[in-house]
């Protein structure tokens, strides 16, 4: 594989925004990054799910500009454009002709500084409005919907940061106030506190004099937040369960364990782990249960990589009708002990990283996912150049890394399971029970 | 937010420079946006080979990732009537074993040089795609040439695949917006024509699908002479089509091949404008589908005028349905709208879930939206439609996997992406009265209408609005 060399360049305004530029004049687009550094990690006991919100608000207009004309203005320029909140961050993006490349700096500059004198009730309460239709559209009106909350009450402790999902709870949106919209500003959105990527037909120093032009003003008002700081938290010791029963097509099984934080090597070799698991056609579970012994429909293995401390691995399952989801649930643990004792063959590291190879190529082939890499690793990892070095650090995994990575990470002892089970003679959606029950007997 | 498409907006005031302090820092004008460069939609170098396959080749230079695309107009209409999703499941198993590895020795061989290879059948017919790194194509295109040509169609795969469907089925069935789909196409299309039915079957025809039957399917139906292969990547330093003469040049017809008859016409329902809900106690939501006939690209007067149309209406939180359905009244998370060509037989859509009680606001609401565009839209709505759809094409034909998905769209159409430029062409210089006029040829306030949800909690004043007869079915 010819190594991937991207152009990077990097400066620091004095109002401590750190901004990156990658040139690629193979397009005449521009895409504008911005991550701020703040998740719905970051919420406070009853503002769950407020990061997303304040998101929404963002596009309801700042001091120069009226409500809804962010997307308007930046669309009749032939943007595209959009916002999305995670537990580590929130990131605003936009693809832009490079001759809209200033306009669309001006309004960000305009939403990331002087956002609240635009801020009202009125788009508050419409907005929380639209994101409880988001939520119900997307979770509570969806078959297993909620199951990826289940996952992160069960294996992350009650007050850990990412105990709760970035929707949120309608009880928390509806307490939100005007207030809480000031404070979190004021806390969290700031240069001090922000990433600025830019990727696309613009020269470095062009970029860097407009983002300075337009940013540079700023004062740095935001609290910035020390990455790195959130302690690690241990694999789980014994395994937890959270059961649901649902009016679901069929039953379906989370195995969930808790991975190393991202941007480490144990990461990446775990996340390789599942890859072998679970993750591909011809991983040894699809293999098994699905090929073989046909006792499931589906099996997927993934890791999700977060920064505070902890990661998440998941492994979910469509158990075939009929058959008992106990006996999936022993042949994957079954699985995950024969790895733990004897680690990857050659050629299973082999497609693991190569099938690496192709999706992260993939995903850099547009400006936008690429601008979005730069911006998270430079923001989460303080490393920009992440996104050159990423294939030579997946390369450089050993299979014995891998081996140790499950050892320490994938045994069977150390899964949380949330298990949604069809229902008989379900009438009806399903009717998920509220966080605090879910809560209340798998905490650990 | 949801959404990254978007809709007109007024002329924009510019702010004035202001003294700034710590509170309150300097804003500079706003700034103007230069005009964009001419561009064009990247056309193929089109290439026929002796067999018959028809190769359209793309070179992006710096799209390291190859991004193949092999369109096959497989007639899903010749599915025996009993054996509906027999060319769904033949897609699905063939790369599950060939003349010469089993199934999971080819699943590793794909794996072990990173091949993404995937293969489904939609309305227009079968479509294979693969992405590979640039220096392994010649590779993944032997695996294409054993998939195509040497599939063993084993028969505990194919059983394993036929239960995988009929699961498939009933998780369709659980999720609002394909309960709201299924039910759109059995209502709006006439009970004979195929596209009334799922294109993967039903669960008592996909239950009957054998071996056999998989096996007749591909020798019949799977041949070069009507396929198209798009591909679309950096081609420094290889010669492509060499490449793909070397894998697919030897491909031929089964004897039991039969060249794809004309298409017939889908008839639409006699009774299609009505308003059918399906029932479903206790959703917070309901899941609304509107929809009436619609264009195909072919259309007197040219097809420009309908992707503008979808994106005023229904393109982003500032189109007319989201300004008022979500950004009003915070009935929804989006809705939206989009004519969609199909190879004929074109439908225009609107889909949205909206909160539960607000379901018969929401509908009246987004029906009066639909039925007064019919009134026309304004020069300035119009030329900021154009200016998104215009400007953002060269951000949309970026990438290797984006032209190859475009290409092969359109090539079941026997059109290329010259089509596509040709559009663009025709959006420039479009003007409000041709966009009211293509509106007003399709759209005439009959709809077909899906509601997904708690009958319960709306039945009686959905009747009361009285736009169209209602019945009530289970979900």
């Amino acid at each position: 594989m010819p190594d991937i060399s991207y152009p990077l360049a990097e400066r620091t305004l004095p109002n401590g925004l750190r901004v990156l530029v990658s040139e690629d004049h193979t397009v005449p687009t521009v895409t504008l990054n911005i991550w701020v550094k703040v998740g719905s990690r970051d919420e406070v006991v009853g503002r769950t799910g407020f990061a997303h919100l304040f998101e929404h608000l963002m596009f309801q207009g700042s001091r120069h500009v009226p409500s809804g004309e962010h997307f308007s203005s930046l669309l009749a320029a032939g943007g595209r454009l959009n916002a999305s909140t995670w537990f580590d961050r929130t990131n605003y993006f936009e693809t832009v002709p490079k001759g809209a490349l200033e306009l669309a700096l001006w309004l960000e500059a305009d939403r990331h500084g002087r956002l609240l004198d635009a801020v009202t009730q009125e788009n508050l309460d419409n907005q929380r409005d639209v994101v409880k239709e988001e939520k119900r559209q997307r979770y509570d009106n969806a078959p297993y919907g909620n199951a990826m909350r289940d996952v992160y009450a069960t294996i992350f402790p009650e007050g850990h940061p990412y105990h709760h999902p970035t929707i949120g709870s309608m009880a928390d949106l509806e307490a939100a106030t005007l207030a809480d919209v000031h404070a979190f500003f004021a806390q969290h959105y700031g240069p001090n506190n922000s990433v600025l990527t830019i990727v696309g037909d613009v020269t470095e120093a062009e970029a860097f004099e407009l983002v300075e032009r337009h940013f540079g003003p700023l004062p740095p008002t935001a609290t910035r937040r020390v990455e790195g700081a959130m302690p690690p938290l241990p694999p789980l010791t014994a395994p937890v369960r959270f059961e649901h029963r649902a009016a679901v097509p069929n039953d379906r099984l989370y195995l969930a364990f808790r991975l190393p934080a991202d941007g480490t090597t144990d990461f990446l070799a775990a996340g390789l782990a599942l890859d072998i698991l679970g993750g591909l056609s011809s991983s040894r579970m699809v293999e098994r249960l699905v090929r073989t012994e046909t006792i499931a429909t589906g099996l997927s293995a993934h890791p999700m990589g977060l920064a505070g401390g902890v990661s998440l691995g998941i492994i979910s399952v469509d158990v075939l009708d009929e058959v008992d989801p106990a006996v999936v649930e022993r042949a994957i643990c079954e699985e995950l002990d024969r790895f733990a004792a004897h680690g990857p063959t050659e050629e299973e590291l082999e497609a693991a990283v190569a099938e690496t190879e192709r999706s992260w190529l993939s995903a850099l082939a547009g400006q936008d996912e690429r601008a979005d890499q730069i911006s998270h690793y430079a923001a989460l990892y303080d490393d920009p150049g992440y996104l050159n070095s990423f294939l030579d650090q997946v390369r450089a995994v050993t299979a014995a890394q891998i081996h140790e990575a499950a050892t320490a990470y994938l045994l069977p002892q150390q899964r949380a399971v949330v298990a949604y089970l069809v229902e008989p003679d379900a009438g009806g959606s399903e009717s998920p029970g509220d966080l605090t029950s879910v809560q209340a007997g798998v905490a650990q | 937010m949801s959404a990254d498409l978007g809709a007109p907006t007024a002329a924009q005031p510019v702010a004035q420079p202001e003294t700034g302090s710590q509170d309150r820092p300097v804003a500079l004008p706003r700034p103007e946006v230069t005009p964009a460069e001419p561009f064009a939609v990247p056309v193929p170098i089109r290439h026929r080979l002796d067999n018959g396959l028809t190769v359209l080749s793309y070179d992006m230079p710096g799209q390291y990732i190859h991004s193949l695309r092999l369109a096959i107009p497989v007639p899903v209409h010749q599915e025996p009537v009993d054996k509906e999703g027999v060319a769904t499941i033949m897609a699905r198993t063939l790369d599950e074993g060939t003349a010469r590895h089993t199934a999971l020795e080819f699943a590793r061989l794909l794996e072990r040089r990173g091949v993404a290879l995937g293969a489904g059948v939609g309305e227009s017919g079968l479509s294979m795609d693969i992405d590979v790194a640039k220096r392994h194509l010649d590779y993944a295109l032997d695996l294409l040439r054993q998939c195509l040509t040497e599939p063993a169609f084993p028969q505990d795969q194919v059983e394993r695949h036929v239960a995988t469907r009929l699961a498939e089925i009933e998780q369709e069935r659980s999720v609002a917006g394909h309960r709201a789909a299924a039910e759109f196409w059995s209502t709006y299309f006439d009970p004979t024509a195929r596209a009334s039915r799922p294109v993967g079957g039903r669960a008592e025809t996909v239950a009957t699908v054998t071996r056999d039957d998989v096996v007749a399917f591909h020798a019949r139906h799977i041949a070069p002479d009507q396929a198209t292969l798009v591909i679309a990547g950096d081609f420094g330093g290889i010669d492509v089509i060499d490449s793909i003469t070397r894998a697919l040049g030897g491909w031929t017809a089964a004897s039991a091949y039969q060249a794809p008859p004309p298409r017939p016409s889908a008839e639409v329902a006699s009774d299609r404008a009505r308003i059918v809900v399906v029932d479903r106690p206790e959703s917070v939501q309901t899941e609304i589908l509107v929809g009436c006939p619609g264009p195909d690209r072919r259309v007197a007067g040219g097809w420009a005028p309908y992707p503008l149309l979808g994106f005023l209406l229904g393109g982003a939180p500032t189109s007319r349905l989201d300004a008022l359905l979500r950004e009003d009244k915070g009935y929804t998370y989006g809705v939206r709208a989009s004519f969609r060509p199909r190879r004929r037989d074109g439908v225009f859509h609107t889909s949205g879930s909206v909160r539960a009680d607000a379901t018969v606001d929401a509908l009246r609401l987004l029906l009066g939206v639909l039925d007064d565009a019919r009134e026309g839209f304004t020069a300035e709505e119009v030329q900021h439609g154009v200016r998104y759809l215009t400007l953002t094409a060269p951000g949309r034909y970026a990438t290797a996997d984006a032209v190859a998905d475009e290409a092969a769209a359109l090539a079941y159409d026997g059109l290329t992406t010259e089509f596509t430029g040709h559009t663009l062409r025709e959006l420039a210089g479009m003007d409000a009265e041709r966009v009211g006029t293509a509106y007003r040829r399709f759209v005439d306030g009959q709809w077909t209408v899906v509601l997904v949800g708690d009958a319960a909690g709306f039945i009686d004043e959905i009747r009361e609005l009285g736009r169209a007869a209602v019945t009530v079915v289970p979900t």
